[in-house]
């Protein structure tokens, strides 16, 4: 009877929801009544106890209602654990109740159980955080994306401050402008470094005999990125500082050289445009010239080896091998190699006397602003190279090599080129014939017209000739 | 070192301004990190919108602070700006029209 009792109460509340639904008025109140059509004939109880339950909400309302009949049988063992003081009466009251009234209830019990679908309370409806597990997880992330965001900004720029401090001093005497980011209208030194990102840092310097000037970038690594952190710490990399000192015409030879740690001379064989096409041969080790034998050398020819690797380049070398990642001098530079899409006429690309030096900072990656001090002596190495390459000059038949290496590069360019050139010229030429056609069409004396058309054909004619007089003379040299 | 002992080598007169180079003819010097976690942080947020998929809009979310985290400093803030809106947005979006919590998908 209890089972039926909550099954009316579960369709009278769904019954009250979907008379909203209703748009016809079918008698509202007949469904009310067809509801408790069924209980008519029953005692008054248990309509009264349908309207005055109160609509259940699923398992926790439906448990204190079965909860009310089993702790008529519970409360018995549960009264005397609890309340050892309780009158003798309330405990006969209670197991009056447990023996006579619900005798043959315990028996109805168990299917009573089986029957009843506990229903989960949706998780947003539930008052408690714990279901929101994923979003705290979120935004926790966030939250630490964040901090890593400001402690490795923090970091970079300390280190670039760092850099700057130890170096200034070297960079003020040898250079009448420090610092310039191209917007200021006069050229005076600003003094400090140019922030590009957040792991990139430059500086201007210029004003130099032997040079036009120098570009400084300091390359960290993004320590403002949580990703990047994350992936460093399966790759490591380390911090870098690259030297572009670009050089006017007069103040260096012709010349192509680099030097530098094994890989990156692999590499940047292949990469770079000069490199590749000037210095064919592999990369011969350091060790031929008292360097150590972790460094290898590119060269155009033999006498740029000799010339640049004197005492002193050997020591900067020798004692600064770990820091050194590369050092290219050329005439020829013009970047790493650029793909070109097809049909585009391949222009040589512009090139500059410049000397490219890159260094690894010290420590992988956990460098401190002390590590900085240690790159002092590159910068002066970087100093006595600008002035080194401006006094070093090929002997004659160096620089008649040169000039033929630099002829041959020319012309296997212009040879790689020749067919897309044609096609260039090709169409230009179709375009010059149609413009003419259409101011031909255009013009509208008729008179004028015929005119035209009779100098442009006598002009078509006179092209015609010419070829064929080439091609007889061709045949003639032929023969 | 030898600085000391030799001339000034400073010459005020030969001073050039500072030219920012040319990234259009060098695209390889570029980092497209900031570019490409905009446009998928945009993606992703569009996703989490339309398909009302609440793990969409928080991989949005993380886009647009990764892509502000690699930018640099002369780029648009405008855009980085309405990129983090546009993801905040779905993701409260997603919230309003369900607010179930996620499930994981294990």
């Amino acid at each position: 009877a209890i089972v039926k009792h909550l099954l009316c109460i579960v369709r009278l509340h769904q019954g009250g929801r979907y008379n909203d639904d209703f748009d016809d008025g079918e008698d509202i109140a007949e469904f009310d009544d067809n509801d408790f059509a069924e209980f008519e004939d029953v005692s008054e109880d248990p309509a009264v106890d349908v309207e005055k339950e109160p609509p259940p909400r699923a398992a926790p309302s439906s448990t204190p209602i079965e909860d009310d009949e089993d702790e008529a049988t519970v409360e018995n063992e549960d009264g005397q654990d609890e309340f050892e003081d309780a009158d003798a009466q309330d405990q006969d009251m209670y197991s009056k109740y447990d023996n006579e009234e619900f005798e043959g209830y315990e028996k109805t019990n168990p299917s009573f159980k089986n029957t009843l679908i506990y229903r989960e309370v949706p998780a947003h409806l539930q008052n408690s955080w714990e279901s929101y597990y994923m979003e705290i997880l979120m935004v926790t992330g966030l939250l630490a994306y964040i901090m890593n965001y400001i402690i490795g900004k923090n970091k970079n720029s300390r280190l670039a401050q760092a850099w700057f401090n130890s170096h200034r001093e070297l960079l003020e005497s040898n250079f009448a402008l420090v610092g310039d980011d191209g917007t200021s209208k006069e050229a005076t030194s600003t003094g400090k470094l140019n922030q590009e990102n957040e792991h990139i840092y430059n500086l201007w310097c210029s004003g130099r005999v032997c040079c036009e000037g120098m570009l400084i970038q300091l390359k960290f690594l993004k320590r403002q990125d949580l990703l990047n952190v994350l992936a460093r710490m399966m790759r490591p990399a380390c911090d870098q500082v690259q030297v572009k000192v670009t050089l006017n015409d007069e103040d260096m030879d012709t010349f192509v050289f680099a030097v530098g740690s094994r890989k990156a001379m692999a590499r940047l064989q292949k990469e770079m445009q000069d490199l590749s096409e000037f210095c064919g041969d592999k990369p011969k080790s350091g060790a031929k010239y008292g360097v150590p034998e972790s460094l290898s050398i590119l060269s155009e020819m033999g006498e740029v080896t000799d010339g640049v690797m004197d005492n002193k380049m050997v020591h900067y070398l020798t004692s600064h091998a770990d820091k050194i990642e590369s050092i290219h001098f050329s005439d020829q530079f013009s970047g790493p190699k650029v793909m070109q899409e097809e049909g585009q006429p391949l222009k040589l690309p512009e090139t500059k006397k410049t000397l490219l030096f890159t260094f690894n900072v010290p420590g992988m990656g956990n460098t401190s602003p002390k590590d900085m001090d240690s790159l002092l002596p590159l910068m002066n190495m970087v100093i006595y190279s600008i002035d080194k390459v401006k006094k070093l000059r090929l002997n004659r038949e160096g620089k008649q090599k040169a000039d033929r290496n630099r002829a041959r590069v020319e012309e296997n360019f212009l040879k790689q080129t020749h067919t897309q050139r044609q096609e260039a010229a090709q169409t230009r030429r179709e375009e010059k014939k149609r413009a003419e056609k259409e101011r031909i069409m255009n013009e509208e004396d008729p008179d004028r017209q015929r005119r035209l058309e009779e100098a442009a054909q006598r002009r078509e004619q006179k092209k015609l000739e010419k070829k064929q007089m080439k091609m007889k003379q061709i045949k003639v040299k032929a023969m | 070192m030898t600085v000391n002992n030799m001339a000034d080598p400073r010459r005020p007169n030969k001073i050039f301004r500072y030219k920012p180079p040319n990234t259009e003819t060098n695209p390889t010097l570029e980092d497209p990190t900031p570019d490409y976690m905009n446009l998928l942080g945009m993606v992703f947020s569009m996703c989490g919108l339309m398909l009302k998929l609440k793990w969409c809009a928080w991989i949005a979310v993380y886009c647009s602070f990764i892509s502000f985290a690699n930018s640099r400093s002369s780029e648009d803030t405008k855009q980085m700006m309405s990129s983090f809106m546009l993801s905040i947005s779905a993701v409260v979006m997603s919230y309003l029209q369900n607010p179930q919590p996620m499930s994981p998908p294990w």
